[in-house]
């Protein structure tokens, strides 16, 4: 059965690229106009992935993810303008599972389905890996150790951390706040300068060229994200 | 014997040559009912001939003495000639014929018009009218004589001044001369009589100069009197021992009487003349300070607390808001109760005339209310309330308030104009700008445009014979133009937000690392051949900067490189601390800059070599936006070795937040 697709965007355009990329990759999309419709669809299609757009006129996207996550968990992809990072991150906050800032290629939306649809497999979600392998990294978690191609590398119990949960999110944006919390315990959430020191360090470990980040993206304005593939 | 003016009958109108410019007519304004209508024909003749004119009056010593409604009337009169287009004036003087001839002399007047009340033919030959008088001695000038009718006259002439007398003063008047009687009496023995009469003399001088007209009067009448009953033998008694005596009395008489005359005259003088220069000082100074204010609201200010100055009152400027009701604009409000007053000041306001207490209209109110008129309507209201209502306001003061008034909505109005040509420029420079902003963007845009239509219809076309990496490279280059025509839709977005009122910076603490990351991951597929050499000292500490914006520099900076060397040189981005700033460099091994140009680039929309290259030019201009914002500086520069280089700083005067307790064991980035 080919994975279903809930799109609320009121751009006919941006629906008709979507539809034929989307088709081409085996996805099957259902499309709604208004924030309203879409909750409809969501609650009678019961689709794997919500694309939405956030600038709907009828709802506030905030909105609809509060509506939606009142009764689901189904992943939320929120596709927004550039400019709106403030937005992004309450989005974020709301309950939304990761963002898309247009113009997007395909091969991102893509990488970004793919990572929702795994997160929902019930067997991914909170299952810990053995080993976690990266291109040239990787960590192996009963062990407790850290490999750059045949190198160890020392981390201290908070990097180590730190990587545990960006690995347990790979491929999916990870809010500073929500690092903070998981990472240091949910008294530390907006000391955003000390998350940036322990990324710049985790980098400069882990990186072949720290200013040029190869697994550890930033997301500007709102967090980080572990390269996926 | 007073030179009150007078509106007796008159000839026909002599006639005259008349000359072939606008001509200058005048119109004597008098205190009869008469001079409104006068006026207002005059208007009507002045407009078909369309000749300048003046209303003048002439104010004797006995303007003084007219009842209150006679001297509101002849301020109406002035009022009125001055709302249909004629010059008003108003000049002080004892003979009215005379000052009126004097004046249409100098301004080359060509016709005077004067009222003609209906009056008795008796009369004619006792009294020479002031029309008589101006037939008599015009000389090369017409003179038209109006005629009204009797009843309008009439009422005026029954109300002819009867001035309060001052009791005191003929009291005071009795007093001196009682004592130059005693005084004159006790020294009698050693005095002849001519002695005496000096020092009658003297004593009537004394009192017509410090008491005025009527006491003069009546001490010298009983100087004689008394002169003749003590002095004069037979003594104590009416009888005259020598018929000689008749002269020195009767030249007592004459001369003590020219004497309080001529003193009365010269104290008028000095009144009037104090008078007006109270008032040339009072307008002078308005106008000095209200010319040394640029702002409208500290004018207002400056004007209300001067007229509160100058009548011993609270004043306020009502100004209309955008709706029309009128709110304040500087002084004392007046209370929210006081609606009446407020109704007054609205009524002055629509119909542009002087109303409250102490006028003809509308009087019941504790404000006097004088409409701010400009060129071309009614801008506001002034409003004076007195601190001594007892007391109103006379004429005089009336038409100095008048002429503050004036003043201010001249002021106003200036003010007005001020704001309009700034604004009209503000909007130039808008245009000017929108227009620029338009041909280079859509420039801009239309460019990649070109390039992403092109590639794909030969995509569409030819579908069936073009080869894979044909294809492959027709999409890449749609995908790269969509890239820029993003960022130049970015740049204009971030100027318009940078240069909105509501800008603010979101700064936090950063690793400019990071922020250079970020930049660089977006450019990836244009700086792919270049080797970039970055150099960032291991032990910088973290900045304060808004990120996003930061960003945005290094963007615009890289994608500037890029865009103006060759393919395959090397970009430098270096980061030293030099002493409390942290100095940032971006530099090329490209042709440079053409030199004089270092600052130039920075202007919007300013393109080194136009047309070249391609970018709305907003790039630079958004760098020092930001760079500025943050409180350092942009510059740049030719490197001595080739290239150029973009130089900026940012300051580090705050402490990083990292003295807190940190939990972990590597906490600080140097190691």
């Amino acid at each position: 059965m080919k994975p279903r697709i809930l799109l609320i965007e009121d751009d006919p355009q941006i629906r008709r690229f979507l539809r034929t990329s989307l088709g081409v990759q085996g996805y099957e999309l259902i499309e709604a106009e208004t924030g309203n419709d879409g909750l409809a669809l969501a609650a009678s299609r019961v689709p794997e992935v919500v694309l939405l757009d956030l600038g709907l006129p009828d709802l506030e996207g905030i909105e609809v993810i509060r509506r939606l996550r009142e009764w689901s968990s189904m992943p939320i992809i929120i596709l927004s303008a550039r400019g709106q990072e403030r937005d992004k991150v309450a989005n974020l906050d709301a309950g939304a599972d990761d963002y898309l800032t247009k113009p997007f290629s395909i091969a991102e939306l893509l990488a970004r389905i793919r990572v929702a649809l795994r997160r929902k497999l019930p067997a991914e979600e909170g299952k810990p890996l053995p080993i976690f392998a990266l291109g040239d990294l990787k960590v192996d978690f009963e062990r407790r150790l850290v490999f750059r191609g045949q190198a160890e590398i020392h981390l201290t119990p908070i990097e180590y951390k730190l990587l545990s949960v960006l690995i347990k999110y790979r491929g999916k944006v990870v809010t500073h706040s929500q690092l903070l919390k998981e990472v240091w315990g949910p008294a530390y959430t907006g000391q955003n300068p000390y998350l940036r020191i322990f990324i710049l360090n985790l980098r400069r470990k882990l990186e072949a060229d720290p200013t040029r980040p190869y697994y550890l993206i930033t997301e500007p304005g709102v967090g980080y994200r572990l390269r996926d593939e | 014997m007073d030179q009150q003016p007078s509106r007796d009958e008159t000839f026909p109108a002599a006639s005259g040559p008349e000359g072939s410019r606008p001509e200058s007519w005048l119109v004597c304004v008098s205190p009869t009912s008469l001079s409104h209508p006068l006026i207002r024909s005059i208007h009507r003749l002045a407009q078909a001939q369309q000749a300048r004119w003046y209303a003048i009056y002439v104010e004797t010593p006995a303007h003084a003495r007219l009842p209150r409604e006679d001297r509101e009337r002849v301020s109406q009169a002035l009022r009125l000639a001055s709302q249909l287009g004629a010059q008003p004036v108003k000049i002080p003087g004892f003979r009215v014929g005379e000052e009126i001839l004097a004046f249409a002399r100098e301004n080359q007047v060509s016709k005077i018009f004067v009222g003609k009340p209906y009056q008795r033919r008796w009369r004619r030959y006792f009294r020479a009218s002031l029309a008589d008088y101006l037939i008599w001695n015009c000389g090369p000038i017409d003179v038209y004589a109006i005629s009204g009718e009797a009843e309008a006259a009439q009422p005026v002439r029954t109300r002819w001044p009867r001035p309060q007398p001052l009791w005191a003063n003929y009291a005071l008047a009795g007093v001196g001369v009682g004592l130059c009687t005693a005084l004159a009496y006790a020294l009698f023995s050693y005095l002849a009589l001519t002695s005496v009469a000096m020092m009658y003399l003297f004593t009537v001088v004394i009192i017509s100069s410090s008491l005025g007209r009527g006491p003069a009067i009546l001490s010298s009448f009983f100087s004689v009197v008394l002169t003749y009953y003590f002095f004069v033998p037979q003594y104590f008694s009416f009888v005259l021992a020598n018929t000689e005596y008749v002269i020195t009395l009767v030249v007592m008489l004459v001369v003590s009487a020219l004497i309080s005359g001529l003193t009365a005259r010269i104290r008028y003088q000095a009144t009037v003349a104090r008078q007006q220069e109270r008032q040339a000082a009072a307008l002078f100074e308005m106008s000095q300070n209200l010319t040394a204010r640029y702002s409208l609201d500290a004018l207002l200010a400056e004007a209300a607390q001067q007229i509160s100055q100058i009548f011993q009152g609270q004043a306020a400027i009502l100004l209309p808001d955008p709706e029309g009701r009128l709110i304040l604009g500087a002084g004392n409000p007046i209370p929210d109760y006081d609606v009446t007053e407020k109704i007054v000041a609205g009524w002055v306001f629509r119909h542009g005339h002087l109303a409250g207490f102490g006028t003809g209209t509308l009087p019941n109110v504790r404000g006097i209310y004088l409409p701010l008129k400009s060129s071309s309507r009614v801008i506001g209201v002034l409003r004076l309330e007195l601190h001594a209502p007892e007391r109103p306001l006379n004429s005089e003061s009336l038409r100095l308030l008048e002429a503050l008034a004036n003043q201010v909505a001249l002021a106003i109005e200036r003010e007005e104009l001020v704001t309009q040509a700034q604004t009209a420029q503000v909007q130039m420079e808008a245009e000017k700008m929108r227009n620029i902003l338009l041909s280079t963007v859509s420039h801009d845009l239309r460019t990649p445009l070109t390039v992403i239509a092109g590639s794909a219809s030969s995509l569409l076309e030819g579908e069936n014979h073009l080869d894979k990496a044909t294809k492959q490279e027709f999409a890449q280059t749609i995908y790269e133009e969509a890239k820029r025509l993003d960022r130049v839709v970015h740049n204009l977005l971030e100027m318009s937000r940078l240069q909105s009122e509501e800008f603010k910076l979101h700064s936090e603490w950063h690793v400019l690392e990071e922020v250079i990351g970020c930049a660089l991951a977006q450019l990836d597929s244009q700086l792919r051949d270049r080797p970039l050499h970055i150099s960032i000292p291991a032990d910088l500490p973290l900045v304060k900067i808004d990120a996003l914006l930061l960003e945005r520099v290094f963007l615009n900076l890289l994608e500037n490189t890029a865009k103006h060397t060759l393919a395959g040189t090397p970009i430098d981005i270096t980061c030293r601390i030099a002493e409390k700033d942290l100095e940032v460099e971006v530099a090329d091994r490209g042709p440079g800059l053409p030199p004089g140009q270092e600052e130039k680039i920075f202007e919007k929309f300013y393109q080194v070599w136009p047309g070249r290259t391609r970018g709305a030019g907003l790039g630079l201009t958004i760098c020092r936006s930001v760079i500025e914002a943050h409180g350092g500086r942009i510059r740049a520069a030719n490197r001595p070795d080739g290239g150029s280089a973009f130089r900026f700083t940012l300051p580090l005067d705050e402490e990083p937040p990292l003295d807190e307790y940190l939990p972990d064991e590597t906490a600080h980035p140097a190691h």
